[in-house]
């Protein structure tokens, strides 16, 4: 195991109820398990706190207890824009304010040991990492979504320029981290998120269940799950699917089942349970038998991390370069984006055929194991020790000399 | 203890102290810290050596300097000096005109540990450093198709594509592995990166690579002293080139590695040759003999498969050097460049029923397979996209008067001798396309070429401003029966010296800019000529210019005001005529004014052609006599359009403005997205067929889209006030996809009221259809049957349409076993073009250029299609349909069971289908009753009185009009009827 080494966590906030918050004090724990001291720091205080099973094994900061500026750096783009003196006054407010909360933070870098290194698990936390005395430490930029959707962002342009110069640009798969080096960002490299439950029991698999988590939204596509889940029921009605979870969505989805006929009562006319929130997944998946993902988007999916790690078989849209990474082709089935009728026949067949599912089932818990915490603290270890190597003799290498992407050619004398 | 550094950087350099540094900067701000450098000075003399030292002093422990106690005259021993010299556990190379990325080592180590990988390569970007920054074209990637995602490769024959990059910088080597293979770089012969790359990729058990970008080469192209490796003028470099690929094939020979030899001979082909050629025309006359003797030597050492499997342009270049052709030769590796749509300077000839390069008859089946262009589709383009070359055999000046001639290029008698030709000479502001100097020039048609001439006196006919348009070029316009084929004047076999002829003219700004054009050929091998001025005041007050435009008042002023007024020029005319402002004006102003009553605007498939169901409704309205303003919309050109209604180009200010004032919008997919349409518009949408394929929001890339996606063409859809129907099938499934809520008029469609009428009633039609059949040549004299193939277009692996339909049989095949009985007319998708070649034409024919389809399904006696919606049309003249899906094209997704439906047989390969066709008259019983079954069920509503119904539906009927009778403009309105002028 490498040495220990200080480690900065800088997070927008630390404290939400999001996955980001959970990835973070997760990562926090690992790391701080192993004898690294950690400092979680939150730009703001979240809007409703939650504990993220702390332990106390690591330092929480804050810097700003309210964030009242303007979220987002000025960037006028016309000339009137630029005129607008209103707008000039806010973004002063904001820089003095944000070098307030730098000062801050280099105060909590300058404590750090030699070897120590900083994540910016997100692109706005990184204007304050780039605004912090940094000298002597390294800097990890993340990006916890799919390059497309990031693309398809304002957070594109922002990475681009904050993410430039940092020594190293992290993303979850591999795929995303090539899509973003023939961008040019030539930093960059990918860690997954690591899995995050530890499974007591395991499904059984032969409930006659499909689950299917994830907030009611658009985006999560769990109308056209309902869409796939009309032809599966008409010929299986024994079975159900249960779908937790809440979100905008969740009135307009429960007319969809009801006019398909899919809700109230048992039996085929009553297949689709919304059954909320779930305090804990582990209730939902070990009384399922299949997992659904209808994504239209997706980052990194941690429902099916879990799902695969609870050993359920999965049947998701091939929507994200996260999905793939998490899903072989023998632990589950990809089916091209928005096909509800291949997304139903797949259902279909892992429905049909109970040893397809336990053998699937049985192939994503060893899969999963990629993922696991040893392996991808592994990972951190050997980016920690790339960033700090060193030769013995010599200057010093302190600080690296930051230039910019493209080389610097208008110096040049020729 | 000294630790080993995990990278050694390798900076060579000779006579660079400039730059040096600045290489050496790269290596130190490398993000991974345990990097060393060792400097390679070549012996140089003008003080690199102690640069060279001085920086290893500045940083003991990290830089090293070697000296070379003479000078190598290439980059050879240095590396292997450098090698010698390195401590780290990888070896990577840098020039020192070069910069390493600031994570290159980092990057590289990485990803050779994690691999296990002998050889860890990255992406090069090549900065070309005379184009300004940010400009197109500064950074050019090199071969970023072997870099488009991480990878691990093991020997080099599970991936001879790595033999495209042979660069020997962008890589780290594992110093052992260096070692234990003993590869070093060849001394003494130049590219000794490629052999030493090739032995590299060979000797490697796992080769890493990386997307990232790891090189920076900076390339320099206007210097006088280009870079070793770039200096292509000289002829020994070629001949180094040939040397060194002569030992990889070697190499690989010894290994038996016959497969990359010829892997690395068809990159030879496609890359390096191809290079080479494509300058080989600014060279003199004598280098080019003596090239084109190299390189014939050398291509007539490699195994002839390697023509057949390089691409097929530097293929033929290759291919008719080694036969000695070489105007032909140089004519295809020009039209093999990177141009997007490249000049054809070469001739073709037809044998065979095959298209050919060049004027030769090809020798052998070799010569036979490589020469074969027929798949370029040069016998079919239409005459402007095939851009012939035109050489100039006449440039002079004589009493202030210009005489010029020269030849157009006539492949394959494209253009017929009973053609009617004209043509102008364009001289043309190379900046300002507007401005230009027309002249008339004859024209004669000679056979395979067309010869032209022109006298004019230049100062009348050509007026540059002065100043601000230093270049102008020269095209030639022929005009072939109303069509125009726009040619650029060049240099060829047959030209005298072109440069330095002076044409005298007059700028407008003032005769002290210039007094003439001085004539010069461009790197591309065409004329084109610079503003000049001959007198010494003249010259004086261009160079004052000059010097005012260059000072630093001249530049402020040019960058505050010109640049910024020019900029904002383009903007503002880029706005005023883009899509996004006609379509807010349309929403926010035309839709505001009067509504013309009877204005109709009909348009088909966007605007593309006259067809389908507007067409016939269109008609039906003329022949009713009703009082309708019609207008048709075109994409193009108005060619085919009714000349009894007004034409306007789809997306220009007029056709918004129709759409505007329209009281009926009649179309059969879909107008722009976004505008509003009135309420005062009926939107009569006709659609194009019957559905088999997943439509509107059925469609998986409708589902999986975004909800703005979905949103933008609900709004589409929801603007339709009728939508025709053909029967119930219509209804569950186009309706239900496309979320159609307007009125649904069971009418069928009027495209197919002939279908079941026939064209007795309709002597237009008739005659139409009559037209049709002299024009394929299937008179009735003929005695065949005419067979239509209409398939959809496939889709690629892209998930795009594959460009090219193939006939389902082939040719030859069909010549032998139907060509007495049938002529298939073969008809794609309007995406698509069908490839036939020039030898098809006895059995077969290109239907793909007539506009409409009716007239093909009625003179067609039977069909062969996919799943294209044609067979619900066709099925209703009751001929027997043969369905023809190779390949598991049925497969696609579809609202039934094609093949349980099925209106006739299928089949699937090309046997089944000339078997199908043979047996159609006796099969044909079998098949007929499921046939009228399928008919009844999809075309239930198709009475032959669609057009009709939509007509009686919609519009009132003509009414008899008085001359002399005025009518109050009040009246219409109160009694809400729509009386136009009629037509």
């Amino acid at each position: 195991m490498a040495a220990p080494r200080d480690v900065f966590i800088v997070c927008n906030n630390a404290d939400d109820m999001g996955g980001l918050q959970r990835w973070a004090h997760h990562l926090a724990r690992l790391l701080a398990g192993r004898g690294d001291r950690v400092t979680l720091v939150g730009i703001t205080r979240g809007t409703r706190p939650y504990h993220h099973g702390r332990d106390g094994s690591y330092a929480v900061e804050v810097l700003h207890a309210e964030w009242r500026p303007p979220a987002m750096a000025w960037r006028p783009a016309t000339l009137r824009q630029r005129l607008d003196v209103s707008a000039r006054a806010r973004d002063l407010w904001r820089r003095a304010a944000q070098r307030r909360g730098a000062a801050r933070l280099s105060e909590l870098f300058a404590a750090a040991r030699p070897g120590s290194v900083v994540i910016a698990a997100q692109v706005w936390a990184m204007e304050w990492v780039r605004l912090a005395d940094t000298s002597g430490l390294r800097v990890v930029g993340m990006s916890h979504e799919s390059y497309a959707a990031t693309r398809a962002s304002s957070r594109y342009r922002r990475v681009r320029e904050h993410y430039a110069d940092v020594d190293r640009m992290l993303v979850l798969t591999a795929e995303d981290a090539d899509a973003w080096a023939r961008n040019g960002m030539t930093n960059v490299d990918y860690i997954p998120n690591a899995l995050h439950v530890t499974p007591d029991v395991h499904p059984t698999l032969d409930l006659p269940v499909v689950a299917c988590v994830g907030r009611l939204s658009y985006e999560k596509g769990v109308d056209l799950m309902l869409e796939a889940w009309e032809r599966v029921s008409a010929r299986h009605p024994g079975w159900r699917l249960h779908v937790y979870g809440s979100g905008p969505d969740g009135e307009r989805l429960r007319a969809q089942a009801a006019e398909a006929g899919l809700l109230g009562g048992a039996g085929p006319t009553g297949s689709v349970e919304f059954r909320g929130v779930v305090a804990d997944v582990e209730e939902a998946l070990v009384e399922a038998s299949v997992f659904a993902l209808p994504s239209r988007a997706e980052g990194f999916p941690m429902s099916v991390l879990e799902a695969m790690a609870y050993g359920l078989p999965t049947v998701a849209f091939d929507c994200a370069p996260g999905v793939r990474a998490l899903l072989g082709e023998r632990t589950g089935a990809l089916v091209e984006p928005g096909d509800t009728a291949a997304f139903a026949r797949e259902l279909e067949r892992l429905i049909e055929d109970p040893d397809l599912r336990r053998a699937l089932g049985a192939e994503a818990r060893a899969s999963v194991l990629r993922f696991h915490p040893d392996t991808v603290l592994e990972r951190w270890d050997r980016l920690f020790d790339l960033l700090h190597r060193d030769l013995p003799s010599g200057d010093p290498a302190g600080e690296p000399v930051r230039d910019g992407r493209e080389p610097v050619l208008e110096g040049d004398s020729f | 203890m000294r630790v080993r550094p995990d990278v050694t950087v390798v900076v060579i350099a000779y006579n660079d102290a400039w730059r040096l540094p600045r290489a050496v900067a790269s290596t130190l701000e490398q993000s991974l810290g345990g990097v060393e450098t060792v400097i390679v000075d070549d012996a140089s003399t003008d003080g690199t050596g102690e640069i060279a030292d001085r920086l290893a002093a500045a940083h003991p422990g990290r830089v090293r300097a070697v000296h070379l106690p003479s000078n190598s005259g290439g980059c050879g021993r240095p590396r292997n000096t450098g090698i010698e010299a390195s401590a780290g556990r990888y070896v990577m190379f840098l020039d020192s005109d070069d910069l390493l990325d600031r994570h290159a080592c980092l990057n590289l180590f990485a990803a050779a540990e994690d691999a296990g990988a002998d050889l860890a390569s990255g992406l090069c970007d090549r900065i070309f450093l005379d184009v300004p920054p940010g400009a197109k074209g500064r950074v050019r990637p090199w071969y970023p198709w072997l870099y488009r995602r991480r990878a691990v490769y093991g020997p080099l024959e599970e991936h001879p594509d790595l033999l495209y990059d042979t660069l020997s910088t962008n890589k780290a080597y594992r110093r052992d592995f260096l070692d234990e293979h003993g590869l070093r770089f060849v001394e003494r012969l130049h590219y000794e990166d490629l052999l030493f790359t090739a032995e590299a990729y060979l000797a490697a058990r796992r080769t890493a690579l990386i997307p990232h970008r790891v090189y920076n080469w900076l390339v320099r192209e206007r210097t006088p002293a280009p870079s070793i490796s770039n200096r292509r003028a000289d002829l020994a470099n070629f001949a180094d080139r040939l040397e060194i690929h002569r030992r990889i094939d070697m190499l690989f020979a010894l290994r038996g590695a016959h497969d990359l030899r010829r892997a690395k001979d068809v990159k030879f082909v496609n890359h390096d040759l191809a290079l080479y050629l494509r300058e080989l025309r600014d060279r003199d006359p004598g280098y080019r003999s003596r090239f084109l003797d190299l390189a014939a030597g050398y291509l007539a050492e490699l195994d002839p498969r390697v023509f057949e499997e390089a691409h097929p342009l530097p293929a033929i270049a290759a291919y008719l050097i080694r036969e000695g052709d070489h105007a032909a030769a140089l004519a295809a590796a020009e039209h093999g460049g990177a141009v997007k749509r490249p000049e054809l300077r070469a001739q073709l000839v037809e044998r065979d029923g095959r298209v050919f390069w060049g004027t030769g008859r090809p020798r052998g089946t070799l010569g036979r397979r490589i020469l074969d262009v027929t798949d370029f589709g040069f016998h079919l383009r239409p005459l402007k996209d095939l851009r012939p070359g035109n050489t100039v055999t006449l440039l002079e000046v004589r009493g202030g008067r210009v005489r010029m001639a020269g030849y157009v290029l006539n492949p394959l008698g494209r253009i017929r001798p009973d053609a009617e030709l004209s043509a102008t000479l364009e001289f043309g502001d190379r900046r300002h396309r507007a401005r230009k100097g027309r002249v008339r020039a004859a024209v004669r048609h000679e056979g395979d070429r067309l010869a032209w001439r022109a006298e004019f006196d230049p100062r009348r006919r050509i007026r540059p401003v002065g100043f601000v348009d230093p270049v102008w070029d020269v095209r030639l316009r022929v005009r072939v029966d109303g069509e125009d084929v726009v040619t650029r004047l060049g240099e060829g076999p047959g030209s005298p010296p072109l440069g330095g002829v002076e044409l005298p003219v007059r700028p407008r700004l003032t005769r002290l800019a210039a007094d003439r054009l001085r004539s010069y050929v461009t790197g591309g091998g065409h004329l084109a000529f610079s503003l000049e001025s001959g007198t010494p005041w003249a010259r004086l007050a261009g160079s004052t210019a000059r010097r005012a435009a260059t000072s630093p008042a001249g530049r402020l002023a040019w960058g505050l005001v010109g640049r910024r007024a020019r900029r904002t020029e383009k903007a503002v005319r880029r706005t005023l005529t883009s899509r996004t402002t006609k379509i807010a004006v349309f929403n926010r102003v035309l839709s505001r004014l009067p509504v013309r009553q009877g204005l109709a605007v009909f348009e088909t498939h966007l605007g593309r052609r006259y067809s389908d169901n507007p067409k016939y409704i269109y008609r039906e309205l003329r022949r009713s006599g009703r009082p309708v303003d019609a207008v048709w919309s075109y994409a193009s050109s108005p060619k085919g359009f009714p000349g009894d209604a007004r034409l306007v180009r789809r997306g220009s200010w007029a056709y918004f403005l129709a759409l505007a004032r329209a009281r009926y919008w009649i179309d059969n997919q879909g107008y722009p997205d976004g505008l509003r349409k009135r309420p005062e518009t009926t939107y009569i949408q006709t659609w194009h067929g019957s559905a088999f394929k997943l439509m509107g929001q059925d469609q998986p890339r409708v589902k999986s889209g975004s909800a703005a996606e979905r949103a933008r063409l609900r709004r589409s859809v929801e603007r339709f006030d009728c939508f025709l129907v053909r029967s119930g099938h219509d209804v569950e499934t186009l309706c239900a996809g496309l979320g159609v809520r307007s009125e649904l008029l069971p009418a069928g469609y009027p495209r197919n009221d002939p279908l079941v009428n026939g064209v007795d009633g309709d002597p237009e039609l008739a005659a139409e259809v009559d037209g049709l059949r002299r024009s394929l040549g299937l008179d009735a004299g003929d005695g065949r049957r005419a067979v239509l193939y209409a398939p959809t277009f496939a889709t690629g692996p892209k998930g795009r349409p594959v460009r090219l339909l193939e006939p389902p049989i082939a040719p030859g095949v069909f010549a032998r076993e139907l060509g007495e009985e049938f002529v298939l007319l073969v008809r794609p998708h309007y995406l698509c073009r069908a490839n036939l070649p020039p030898g098809a034409h006895a059995v077969m024919r290109d239907v793909g250029d007539v506009p409409d389809v009716t007239p093909l399904l009625l003179l067609a006696d039977a069909l062969i299609t996919d799943h294209s919606s044609i067979m619900f049309d066709f099925a209703l003249l009751d001929r027997p349909i043969v369905l023809h899906l190779p390949g598991g094209r049925d497969r696609t997704a579809g609202y039934f069971d094609l093949e349980r439906h099925a209106p006739g047989p299928i089949t699937r390969t090309e046997d089944e289908l000339v078997a199908a066709l043979a047996g159609l008259d006796d099969a044909d019983a079998g098949h007929a009753p499921r046939r009228r079954a399928f008919a009844e069920r999809f075309g239930e509503h198709d009475r032959g009185t669609a057009a009709r119904t939509v007509a009686d539906r919609y519009f009132p009927a003509a009414r008899p009009r008085h001359k002399g009778e005025r009518r109050r403009k009040g009246e219409y309105r109160r009694r809400g009827e729509q009386h136009g002028r009629t037509a």
